[in-house]
């Protein structure tokens, strides 16, 4: 397949990945808006700031302490508005969702001899429809449902995908880059959600049960663990749980089976490597994670192999060295 | 909705209606089914076409300011008919003239027949053309001096522009570079179609869908030392041109793969892709590139968008380039006035699709004439295309055409000028009623080893009231067009 192809459906996953997993996020931060506690909201608002690494816009999170609390009922509510609008709908923020899809829908239009038509053209569907939405119209009726109907169709894109996606290199590109960034995604809400809890001094229970329901985790972790959320055993749900679909090793698992599928690129050597670190990532999860004591740097390490492979993959199969003539 | 309103002009052409109003013969079926239908699902029908392109992302995109803005080109949604009889005169005359366009090119830059590879062509030899018209060309391309095509074929895709009028049909100009529009012919039926779906049966249209496959054809019938199963490709200038749908669109239909400059390179002078598994052979470059871009050891040095190296793999004969480097003195607008002279000097025939009128400004008395009746004249730059720096004389003021006339003074050469024509025009429905808009076509002519036309184009509507101008970029559209068997 043709590198740049390959390239532009690898960047496509990436995106669709990216913009599904924060309406996946702003779809329980809007739903929180409706009854839970200020601080709860604050803790949520600040979690996918850090995990995305952006300021939020005006430089920091307005977060003022009134007495009676009413005051800042209501600024929660307005910073809530101005902050969905930056992650959602902000052209210039390039991890807006809008962007997200945007770029994605840009790398299937330019690979487009390589996704079939119906993926095309239900893509092509939901970027018209994104495209003639705003924030005040969502805020006008119920941002949450946006955000659901949102994953929904990006749900259904991938399902069309795999219903009718020939299952050459193309495929197993765009599954490649879906996962590599799942799992990049997922190391950096559990940094984020550790950083959180650091500069709130605390965390309730509550902030963790979010993030369970980020990852449709809830009721796994309420019958595999007890009602009683406790931190670690929420990172190690999420870290090493086999059959939870988002797990971090769920999609190790992936981009290591979407690699052998691939085969090695045109240097044997910087296949082996790419091959070689994919499998020190699952190894990490399956073999070192349970003895572990201190998950924060084992979520640092993850984060920078995740970086690596993404470079090695790059070098291997789309921009690798070639001696040439042009005029023999 | 009836055609009570519709106007008729008897200097005018009209696609549907006989001069006294009733329909053609091939027409009768649409407009009887166009009465029964109620403006609201006229309306419903043109939204549905209209709806299907911006779905489909069948698009061209506009650069502004700041965003680039993709556009959808404006379509019609009331078929165009053609009988098939008068399809077939179209078809001999292309076929006609593609041979003489190739015959052309190979004499002026190939070695075949001629003892001296760097003499004059035959045709300048023999007092046809003057010489200075072919190598003062700008499109002449002294690189491909001495190089003879494979098979001739310097021209394997063509489009040509075809008008109508009261004297019958008339070819505007031959498209030989790098001709656009037949994703629009194919997206067009496809849209439309559905929305008749019994008349379209019933009417017998004839088929074009296989389009992609006798392409497929024709660039294979080029593949060097004739393999079966060359490895072809489309090479795109990428994203940015306003053509990228239609690259998109035809590497799928023929199973190329759509590259850029940068995914090739030539080593050794063979040609290959960059892909996964690392480098590929290239037999076939379906290039979309023009001339200028396409190689930079060559032509424009600051070119990004070509391949080093690629016009050498091409005369080694290590690839096949389509449409080969050099076509365009062949389509350049004053040598334009020569074809009726190059079909009877190569074929021995006599024209059978004419062209229009021609005035050469560089000859003296064509310039006079010119200045004298430029109100009723098309005047057009000869380096230019998609309608940009033509005069359109009787819809210009008199100090647009003084001041076009002093620029046709200061270098006559660069100029042409044609009557203006009645086009014919078509019924459209614009605003809720049929209104005649002028209209053109572009069937796309294919001539791999053998000439091979899909009985279809892409037909364009000027959709400003009384304007001639059809090109997209000059507020023009599409219509579906349909030859129907007699």
């Amino acid at each position: 397949m043709l590198s740049r192809s390959a390239q532009g459906l690898y960047w496509m996953g990436r995106y669709l990945e990216r913009a599904q997993h924060l309406c996946r996020l702003l779809q329980l931060q809007t739903a929180a808006l409706v009854d839970r506690p200020v601080q709860e909201i604050y803790f949520g608002w600040s979690r996918i700031y850090i995990s995305v690494n952006r300021l939020p816009p005006g430089g920091s999170l307005g977060l003022t302490a009134s007495d009676d609390g009413s005051f800042e009922e209501d600024f929660t509510l307005a910073d809530s508005y101005t902050l969905a609008d930056d992650l959602t709908f902000e052209r210039s923020n390039p991890g807006s969702v809008w962007s997200c899809f945007a770029m994605a829908r840009e790398n299937a239009r330019q690979t487009r001899n390589c996704v079939s038509a119906e993926m095309w053209s239900h893509l092509n569907l939901v970027y018209l429809r994104l495209q003639g939405r705003d924030i005040q119209d969502i805020w006008a009726t119920s941002p949450e449902s946006f955000y659901t109907q949102t994953t929904n169709e990006i749900n259904t894109l991938i399902g069309v995908a795999a219903a009718t996606m020939y299952r050459d290199a193309g495929w197993h590109f765009l599954q490649l880059g879906r996962f590599i960034e799942r799992a990049q995604l997922a190391v950096s809400l559990f940094q984020a959600q550790l950083a959180t809890e650091v500069h709130f001094e605390e965390s309730s229970e509550a902030d963790w049960t979010s993030l369970l329901r980020a990852y449709h985790a809830l009721e796994v972790y309420n019958r595999s663990y007890s009602v009683d959320v406790q931190p670690n055993q929420v990172l190690d749900l999420l870290a090493t749980d086999p059959l939870l679909p988002d797990s971090l090793c769920q999609s190790l698992d992936v981009v290591g089976a979407q690699l052998d599928a691939i085969g090695p690129g045109p240097n044997a050597e910087s296949s082996g490597a790419t091959r070689r670190l994919a499998g020190r990532l699952g190894s990490l999860i399956y073999y070192d994670w349970p003895d572990l004591e201190d998950r924060e740097q084992a979520l640092q390490d993850l984060a920078a192999f995740c970086r690596d492979l993404h470079t090695l993959i790059t070098t291997t199969y789309f921009d690798y060295q070639v001696d040439a003539s042009p005029v023999s | 909705m009836n055609f009570d309103e519709y106007q008729l002009d008897d200097d005018v052409y009209d696609e549907m209606f006989l001069p006294d109003g009733t329909p053609r013969e091939h027409s009768q079926d649409l407009y009887e089914l166009l009465c029964q239908l109620s403006s609201e699902e006229l309306a419903n029908i043109q939204d549905r076409v209209t709806r299907s392109f911006s779905n489909e992302g069948i698009t061209f995109t506009v650069y502004g300011d700041e965003e680039a803005e993709e556009r959808i080109i404006p379509i019609d949604s009331l078929p165009r008919v053609l009988s098939n009889t008068e399809w077939q005169e179209i078809e001999a005359g292309l076929t006609q003239r593609i041979s003489a366009l190739n015959s052309f090119l190979e004499d002026v830059y190939g070695r075949v027949g001629s003892n001296d590879p760097y003499g004059e062509p035959r045709i300048v030899h023999d007092g046809v053309i003057p010489v200075d018209m072919v190598r003062g060309c700008p499109q002449y391309r002294v690189e491909m001096r001495g190089f003879s095509a494979p098979h001739g074929t310097w021209v394997a895709i063509c489009g040509t522009d075809i008008v109508r009028t009261n004297d019958g049909f008339r070819v505007l100009e031959d498209n030989l570079r790098v001709p656009s529009g037949v994703s629009y012919m194919l997206a067009n039926r496809e849209a439309v179609k559905k929305s008749y779906r019994r008349l379209y049966r019933r009417s017998r249209v004839r088929e074009i869908e296989h389009y992609g496959q006798v392409l497929q054809t024709t660039l294979r019938e080029l593949a060097p030392g004739g393999q079966s199963d060359p490895t072809i490709v489309l090479l795109t200038p990428g994203v940015y041109n306003s053509a990228f749908y239609e690259h998109i669109f035809l590497a799928r239909e023929i199973g190329a793969e759509l590259v850029e400059g940068r995914d090739l390179l030539v080593n050794n002078g063979f040609v290959y892709m960059r892909t996964t598994t690392g480098l590929r052979r290239v037999d076939v470059v379906y290039r979309r590139v023009d001339d200028d871009f396409l190689d930079p050891l060559v032509f424009r040095p600051d070119s990004l968008l070509g391949v080093p190296g690629l016009l050498h793999a091409y005369k080694l004969g290590n690839v096949a380039l389509v449409n080969a480097p050099g076509t365009g003195v062949a389509d350049d607008k004053s040598m334009y006035a020569y074809v009726p002279d190059m079909i009877r000097y190569y074929l021995s025939e006599e024209p059978i699709l004419a062209n229009v009128e021609t005035y050469l400004c560089r000859r003296r008395e064509d310039l006079e004439y010119t200045l004298d009746n430029l109100q009723d004249m098309v005047v057009k730059r000869v380096g230019e295309s998609g309608g940009y720096g033509m005069l359109v004389g009787p819809h210009a003021s008199p100090q647009e055409r003084e001041e076009y006339a002093e620029q046709l003074r200061a270098d006559p050469a660069g100029f042409i000028s044609q009557p203006v024509l009645a086009l014919s025009r078509a019924p459209c429905f614009i605003d809720g009623r049929f209104e005649p808009r002028h209209v053109d076509l572009r069937p796309f002519v294919l001539h791999g080893r053998e000439t091979r036309i899909v009985p279809g184009a892409f037909c364009r509507v000027a959709l400003r009231r009384g304007s001639l101008v059809v090109n997209s970029s000059q507020g023009g559209g599409g219509k579906d067009f349909w030859v129907v068997e007699d």
